[in-house]
């Protein structure tokens, strides 16, 4: 009865009847896109201006808000796709889609040292395709999704089996993968940013689902001591740290505190209702990234505190759906799709906002959806085009409930075993 | 919001440190928007905001050739080029840039400059043209800055500098009509307070952004006429090398309405190049600057004042002995010999100074020169000529003279006596030549003034005829009297020097100079003054020639000055003869 709905590969709605779907997952994406949009529109001008007086480049002023509608189009396009795709063909074909991952990342490293020319290098690092018209991609995003996907099928065998803090059976492989993805992305592709949300996918699903605290904590402990030789080893994330470290107390002249200095300036001066659209003086080239990683400083700027309050709030309204949906998804296999898929989306969006207001050091990640630029919004907006998707296939609370009430033995099997396992192990 | 997750699930933990996390956000943009908003802007406005100076671009000046305005100084754009050493690079290729290109305009040893990394500003090159600017400009060397300056241009090269003075480096206008009028011509510089973007251009958006407008110095045509003083100035050049006179000094004056036509020293300097001027002596200008005593010239104003007082006429005599006491004085002629009953008419010719002493006595009792006598030559002179006062023309640094009035202690009948033949006092010369116009046109006063009018938006609006400042001074009937008594003093003196058919009159003057409190005995100083017209006086000349330890003499040194002068403008202003 037990391996009923997962482990013989037939899809839940054996056990879960389809429903509609969760609309505010779309709407809620759909609204962040457009504040993107509206960003893009406002700040745009400002930027092509910067750039092209700095490098004396030919930007139009409707260069990025033009780039940005194109993006959104193709990340709509694929978040209709997921939503539509069934998501078995995922579960079967996780392990395939990290093969992939790895091999373009693996090819890009070696067309890259070969010096081939669709390998983009830029400042020392090779992290893109460039595809010629159809713009660039980079192969990190296929792991990252890849992974998702694989450790999400894989965690939820083990969960399922009760065997998630098996250290030979499930966290040595784990580790293992884990620690492969990430050399290729941190190590080969110098991309702390992908590898910081990578960690936080994986960590996530594991605590989804249902790792031990003991074995956690040696997870956390692990992965403190990763960062900290990776902070210690480049002089620039020292930097960083330092700078973070000065609190308020940082200066503008100070080259390494530049940007977080001008990130506060520009929130601060929004002030509670902000400047106001075409209004914004830090885009014009004062704070650094304003379209990609500082974008929220500029919304700041522009919309003040009451906008930033109301974006943090839909940031956080998304996030509890896609909670609610993984509460009510019967199928830990999904439940750890959708999991990953949190960890992934609220790692970028906290760290991009502690960094932002002085509370964390710069990580140089995007804000989901409303940063400009293609992959990261195309490769987000499918795994939410996932959630959305999977979104039709929860049991309702009530049911859940029922099931905890009357010791149904899904439930027993999710919540009772692991808990019951590890009080054996400890 | 209601979040129905499952109890105790690991969702539930998730939502919570979501929630926490975001309130935490939300805590910390509450401090930095609305606690430290204010810090924030002024942060923000310190690095935003920028003060940019619009200058206003100096007036131009304008002579006249006829009628029409030329120009004398016109402004020329040049550019300070500057580099901060601390952010420039391309040390070499900046350096060879500008020797190629403003080889000529850098600085000595600015490579040295360029090496002060630890500096921010460091001025490389000074007065670079526009076309040198852009050169340096399109190479795009960062780091490295231009500032424009606007820099004075004189088209006639030396011509009536010491009507314009000059400007300096930081802009401000010395001497002459640059120093008068600095205000004037300067304009008012225009503000543009902004916020910049990150390369300093400024932007539309702020609130506390300021603009006010420059306004434009005032382009002022002067009354000098381009021949009239470049002919003066010829005069002057060449009778100094006739006569070996370190100092001569003109000024042409229209006595119709006291508009300078021309004015001139020599030495003479170049606007442009003034700070190559070996000493500063040779900015100052004589005509209105230099004090001295008028000496025979002001023989005139005491004939007028007699006139005027109905106390002596042309044709009325007086015995010459060539001697004359004044209480415990005995004063004495320069030419003797012509005495016996004598007319002031001759007195005028000779230029005979107890004729004329006779005139401030008769001005008196007829004995003496009585303290009422004293007040009226004072009135005269003072009040109505206004000798030893500012004639209030628009140049820099004029002198007033000195007029002892009788109510002083040296206020005496020997210092009036003295004064009749224009000892004791000290006057300029464009007093002198302002105050003959009131003598010789009808009797009004006219202020000297060289500003006939401006030039705005590139059409020249000329000034209304000028009032006289005051009419009447003298009667008309005396004006005609000491204007046909003049003439007759110039045409018995020096026949055939005028073209005949005009009225030329004039006086000469030879003063001595007072050095330690007494006069000396190997100086003096030639002068003339005099006018000239046919059926009324056209203009009016005073020249004046003058050396250390010369001795000159007005009828040979300065009067041929005047005739020469005289003589061309009776041709330039093609004066039809009397009829």
């Amino acid at each position: 009865m037990r391996d009923r709905g997962w482990n013989t590969g037939r899809s839940s709605t054996d056990v879960v009847r389809k429903h509609r779907p969760d609309y505010l997952i779309a709407l809620y994406t759909g609204i962040l896109m457009l504040l993107g949009l509206v960003i893009m529109y406002a700040i745009g001008p400002q930027r092509a201006n910067v750039l092209n007086a700095a490098l004396g480049s030919d930007f139009s002023d409707s260069y990025f808000f033009t780039k940005q509608i194109i993006s959104i189009v193709i990340a709509a396009t694929a978040f209709v796709i997921m939503a539509l795709l069934p998501y078995l063909l995922i579960v079967k074909h996780a392990s395939k889609l990290l093969v992939v991952g790895l091999i373009a990342c693996v090819v890009l490293a070696i067309s890259g040292l070969a010096g081939l020319s669709f390998a983009e290098e830029v400042n020392g690092a090779t992290r893109w395709f460039n595809l010629g018209i159809f713009g660039s991609i980079q192969p990190a995003e296929i792991l990252k999704f890849g992974m998702l996907a694989y450790l999400a099928v894989f965690l939820g065998v083990r969960a399922t089996a009760g065997e998630i803090n098996d250290v030979r059976k499930t966290l040595i492989p784990t580790a293992l993968v884990s620690a492969l993805a990430l050399f290729i992305i941190v190590v080969v592709q110098k991309d702390l940013g992908t590898g910081v949300s990578l960690t936080a996918i994986v960590m996530t699903m594991l605590f989804v689902a249902g790792l031990n605290r003991r074995v956690g904590a040696a997870i956390v402990a692990i992965v403190l001591a990763a960062m900290l030789v990776f902070i210690v080893t480049a002089p620039h994330r020292m930097a960083r740290v330092a700078t973070f470290f000065q609190g308020d107390n940082t200066s503008t002249e100070d080259g390494a505190a530049y940007h977080i200095q001008h990130a506060k300036i520009a929130i601060g001066t929004g002030g509670l209702f902000g400047v106001g659209i075409g209004n914004s003086v830090q885009a014009t080239g004062y704070l650094p990234e304003a379209i990609n990683d500082s974008v929220f400083a500029i919304m700041g700027e522009i919309f003040g505190f009451v906008g930033l309050l109301s974006l943090i709030a839909l940031f956080v309204a998304l996030l509890m759906r896609l909670l609610k949906v993984m509460d009510g998804l019967v199928d830990m296999r999904l439940k750890l799709l959708v999991a990953g898929v949190f960890g992934w989306f609220g790692a970028h969006v906290m760290l991009n906002i502690a960094a932002m207001i002085g509370i964390f050091p710069l990580t140089g990640i995007t804000l989901p959806l409303l940063s400009f630029g293609g992959t990261s919004m195309l490769f987000m907006a499918a795994a939410l085009g996932m959630v959305y998707h999977l979104s039709q296939y929860t049991i309702h609370p009530s049911r859940i409930k029922e099931m905890t009430q009357y010791e149904d033995p899904r439930s027993r099997g999710r919540v009772g075993r692991t808990r019951h396992t590890g009080r054996r192990r400890s | 919001m209601k979040f129905e997750l499952h109890k105790g699930s690991r969702s539930r933990i998730l939502a919570v440190a979501i929630l926490l996390i975001a309130a935490i956000f939300v805590g910390r943009l509450f401090y930095l928007q609305v606690v430290q908003h204010d810090y924030y802007v002024a942060l923000a406005a310190e690095e935003q905001q920028s003060r940019f100076v619009i200058p206003a671009s100096r007036g131009m000046i304008y002579a006249k050739s006829g009628n029409e305005p030329v120009q004398l100084v016109m402004n020329q754009t040049v550019y300070t080029v500057f580099a901060d050493p601390k952010t420039v690079t391309e040390d070499r290729e900046i350096i060879t840039s500008l020797k190629e290109i403003a080889g000529g305009n850098t600085r000595p040893e600015f490579e040295k400059l360029l090496e002060k990394k630890e500096t921010r500003y460091q001025i490389l090159a000074t007065k670079l043209s526009r076309i040198q600017a852009d050169k340096l400009k399109e190479k795009g060397f960062s780091g490295i800055g231009f500032q424009e300056t606007s820099q004075r241009v004189y088209p006639e090269g030396a011509l009536a500098a010491h009507v314009l003075g000059f400007v300096n480096t930081e802009g401000v206008g010395n001497y002459g009509i640059e120093g008068a009028l600095n205000d004037e011509l300067n304009g008012k510089d225009g503000v543009l307070q902004a916020v910049t973007d990150v390369r300093n251009v400024p932007l539309t958006v702020g609130n506390n952004n300021v603009r006010i407008p420059k306004q434009d110095g005032k382009n002022i045509v002067l009354s000098i006429d381009r021949s009239i003083q470049s002919k003066v100035e010829q005069a002057l050049v060449s009778a100094a090398e006739r006569t070996a006179a370190s100092n001569v000094s003109a000024v042409v004056l229209n006595p119709k309405n006291g508009e300078v036509m021309a004015l001139a020293n020599v030495p003479k300097y170049s606007p442009g190049e003034y700070f190559k001027a070996e000493d500063v002596a040779v900015f100052n200008n004589n005509v209105i600057s230099g004090p001295y005593e008028p000496g025979s010239t002001i023989k005139a104003f005491t004939m007028a004042t007699a006139i005027d007082k109905n106390v002596a006429k042309a044709s009325d005599t007086f015995v010459n002995t060539d001697l004359i006491r004044v209480e415990d004085r005995t004063i004495s002629n320069a030419t003797k010999g012509i005495t016996g009953t004598i007319s002031f008419q001759t007195a005028m010719q000779w230029s005979l100074n107890t004729g004329f002493v006779t005139l401030a006595q008769r001005l008196g009792n007829g004995s003496e020169i009585t303290p009422a006598a004293r007040e009226t030559m004072y009135d005269y002179f003072y009040n109505k000529f206004r000798l030893g006062q500012r004639t209030g023309i628009e140049l820099a640094n004029e002198a007033s003279g000195t007029l002892i009035a009788p109510n002083q202690p040296t206020g005496n009948a020997v210092r009036y006596s003295n004064m009749s033949f224009g000892q004791g006092m000290e006057t300029t010369m464009l007093q002198v030549a302002a105050s003959y116009g009131a003598l010789i046109n009808g009797g009004n006063y006219y202020t000297p003034t060289l500003i006939d009018g401006y030039v705005e938006d590139g059409e020249y609006k000329e000034n209304p005829q000028p009032e006289p400042a005051a009419k009447g001074v003298i009667k008309p009937s005396t004006s005609n009297e000491i204007r046909q008594m003049l003439i007759t003093a110039r045409a018995a003196g020096f026949p055939g020097a005028d073209r005949a058919g005009y009225s030329v009159g004039g006086k000469t003057g030879t003063s001595q100079v007072v050095k330690n409190g007494q006069y000396s005995t190997s100086e003096t100083i030639a002068s003339y003054v005099g006018f000239g017209g046919a059926n009324e006086a056209e203009y009016v000349i005073m020249v004046q020639v003058s050396g250390k330890d010369r001795e000159f003499q007005g009828a040979r040194d300065a009067m041929p000055i005047f005739t020469d002068i005289s003589n061309w403008m009776i041709e330039y202003l093609k004066l039809q003869p009397k009829g």
